[in-house]
């Protein structure tokens, strides 16, 4: 087990710290040149670009995600397994070709413009393809069920009759929603942001088909070094300073999991 | 209890991905997507009972780093004229040996003993074309001529650019007339100030993906190959050609047999198989693109082959020019302002 994941990993560092060969590939000498080139303003502002998207993407998933284990947990019945059921069923199929599938329906001539048109509601096609909005769409379908799982496990164990306490108490829903309720389901609301958030940092996809490669993110940047760049070596340090940032916000994570 | 060395074999195999296979009775052959006809391999298999493990790719760079990183197993692959040089040097391909594909006399004259394999020594040619651009004459209004309609503002969002390095700064070179393969830093810092001035227009940067979207009539004009271009134009005739006045990019895409191989016999029995007329002509038909296969030539409808988009008349040739290797350091130039035009 441990030589899957450390064999590839001990690569990866060996060849971020040598040279590019001329056609691809890796040569000697060794040196650190990788991991410096990265300060460079261009692909600090890749990065950041990746984390702004990466913590939207975050956001909106929580947003949509915890009313939504929220409903299965409190009012599923006997649907719940159904309704998780449907949750995870788009794991089935390609990344890819749900990606794609996306396009069908952005599109100009797509599914969403073509029922606007139909309906009399706009006369030209919207340009929902091929722009941020497009790419973040993509990226909060793609991961949303990684939020809603970890957020059904929390809110499901829930105690209900701390909730009932609190309506005793005088709480109205509200207050003992931002009182009891999220408090108490916070480690779900840190797992399932946490497993999005790194996902979407690593995202290269989505930018790619539904952004039309107008924009990159650090997951583009890798791939375009270890095919028409040629520079395998930048590729490598710069995926590896990725995973190091993914890395601490995972000790982060753990760090508050202690404290609560 | 395995020992270090069986270890270490084991990994090295599981890290390059290498298959044990039964030598002979097979070919294994990784291409471009799209660059055969539907039938191509069924035949294949039928006439010589050998079984084709056909895999696609739609980047030579996605090819060639697959490759490098020793995975692969493949036997014939198929590299565009820039990459042959390279594949040379670091020993990835195999010479040629002529006496065994009894078809090569049939490819045209002008296209053996190119400068990129200088007595084809390496690399058999395969299919040809060139970069313009289609665009949609009615949406237009107008002929279109060259680069420039590409940056025109009235057709704001419905221009798409190939999504390759290449390509993008061939055009923005071209464009203000330097070479398409140029590594001067001034003239490449020209070429990115044309693709940042044109990046607002841009509705994507596509490859051969725009093709529905052209069809559709959602996109107006798209650089675009030659080939996957008219594709398009036979689903809608609207569509039209254009070979730019400030010039574009010719290439030519070669069959190799690697080093690696393990059936080379097979392979050279599949690279005859592709320089038959018949076989030729059948992939030029499908795929439109141009065939450098005069016998093939020869058997395509009249109307395909007087074409002057797809087989031009050598004085609407005359502003193309080849795509040619480019310098590491070049390279290196170029993949930065890539990236600066992509990040912008």
């Amino acid at each position: 087990m441990g030589a899957f994941f450390l064999l590839p990993l001990l690569i990866v560092l060996a060849y971020s710290i040598l040279s590019k060969g001329d056609y691809g590939g890796v040569a000697l000498p060794v040196t650190g040149a990788n991991y410096i080139r990265f300060l460079d303003p261009l692909y600090l502002r890749i990065l950041g670009r990746t984390f702004w998207m990466a913590a939207l993407t975050t956001a909106l998933c929580l947003a949509i995600g915890y009313p939504l284990a929220y409903f299965i947990a409190f009012y599923g019945g006997r649907w719940k397994p159904a309704l998780l059921f449907l949750v995870v069923m788009p794991f089935w199929t390609s990344f890819l070709v749900r990606t794609y599938a996306w396009i069908f329906l952005l599109r100009d001539t797509g599914l969403i413009n073509t029922i606007l048109i139909r309906l009399g509601w706009i006369r030209a096609p919207l340009p929902l393809l091929y722009n941020e909005g497009a790419v973040l769409v993509g990226l909060v379908y793609g991961f949303l069920p990684l939020t809603v799982l970890p957020l059904y496990a929390s809110i499901e164990r829930l105690d209900r009759t701390l909730l009932e306490a609190a309506a005793d108490l005088g709480a109205r829903p509200a207050v003992s929603l931002a009182r009891v309720t999220v408090p108490l389901t916070m480690p779900g609301i840190y797992a399932g942001g946490v497993l999005v958030f790194i996902s979407a940092l690593g995202a290269y996809i989505t930018p790619d088909l539904l952004g039309g490669g107008k924009s990159i993110l650090i997951g583009n940047l890798v791939q375009n070094q270890f095919t028409t760049a040629r520079d395998w070596p930048f590729g490598a340090a710069v995926s590896l300073l990725l995973m190091a940032v993914v890395v601490a916000a995972l000790q982060l994570y753990r760090r508050r999991e202690e404290a609560a | 209890m395995i020992s270090r060395r069986q270890f270490l074999a084991a990994s090295a195999a599981a890290l390059t991905g290498c298959r044990r296979r039964r030598a002979g009775g097979e070919v294994s052959v990784y291409c471009w997507s799209d660059y055969i006809a539907a039938d191509t391999v069924a035949a294949f298999e039928r006439e010589t009972s050998l079984r084709v493990n056909y895999e696609t790719f739609e980047s030579q760079e996605e090819m060639l780093a697959k490759i490098l990183a020793g995975g692969g197993g493949w036997d014939v692959v198929f590299p565009g004229n820039t990459l042959v040089g390279p594949m040379v040097r670091r020993a990835l391909i195999r010479e040629i040996d002529h006496q065994r594909l009894s078809n090569l006399a049939n490819l045209e004259a002008r296209f053996l003993d190119p400068p990129w394999d200088r007595g084809d020594r390496h690399s058999v040619p395969y299919m040809w074309g060139l970069s313009g651009f289609v665009y949609n004459r009615k949406a237009l209004g107008r002929a279109a001529t060259g680069w420039a309609d590409l940056w025109d503002r009235a057709v704001k969002g419905k221009i798409t650019m190939l999504d390759d390095p290449a390509e993008v700064l061939g055009a923005c070179l071209k464009k203000l007339g330097h070479s398409l393969n140029s590594i001067d830093e001034r003239e490449l810092q020209a070429a990115r100030a044309e693709a940042l001035r044109q990046k607002p227009l841009l509705r994507a940067y596509l490859n051969a993906e725009v093709k529905p979207q052209l069809i559709a009539g959602d996109v107006w004009a798209a650089q675009l190959w030659n080939g996957d271009a008219y594709q398009a134009i036979a689903e809608n005739r609207d569509l039209a050609y254009c070979f730019p006045s400030e010039g574009f990019a010719l290439y030519a895409d070669s069959a190799v047999i690697l080093t690696q191989s393990r059936n080379p016999d097979s392979a050279y029995r599949w690279i005859d198989y592709l320089l038959r007329p018949d076989v030729g002509a059948s992939i030029a038909r499908s795929t439109m693109f141009p065939t450098p296969n005069a016998r093939a030539l020869e058997l395509l409808d009249p109307a395909l082959r007087a074409n002057p988009d797809l087989y031009p008349p050598p004085g609407r040739l005359t502003s193309a020019e080849w795509f040619t290797e480019i310098s590491a350091e070049g390279q290196s130039l170029r993949d930065r302002i890539w990236t600066e035009i992509k990040a912008a």
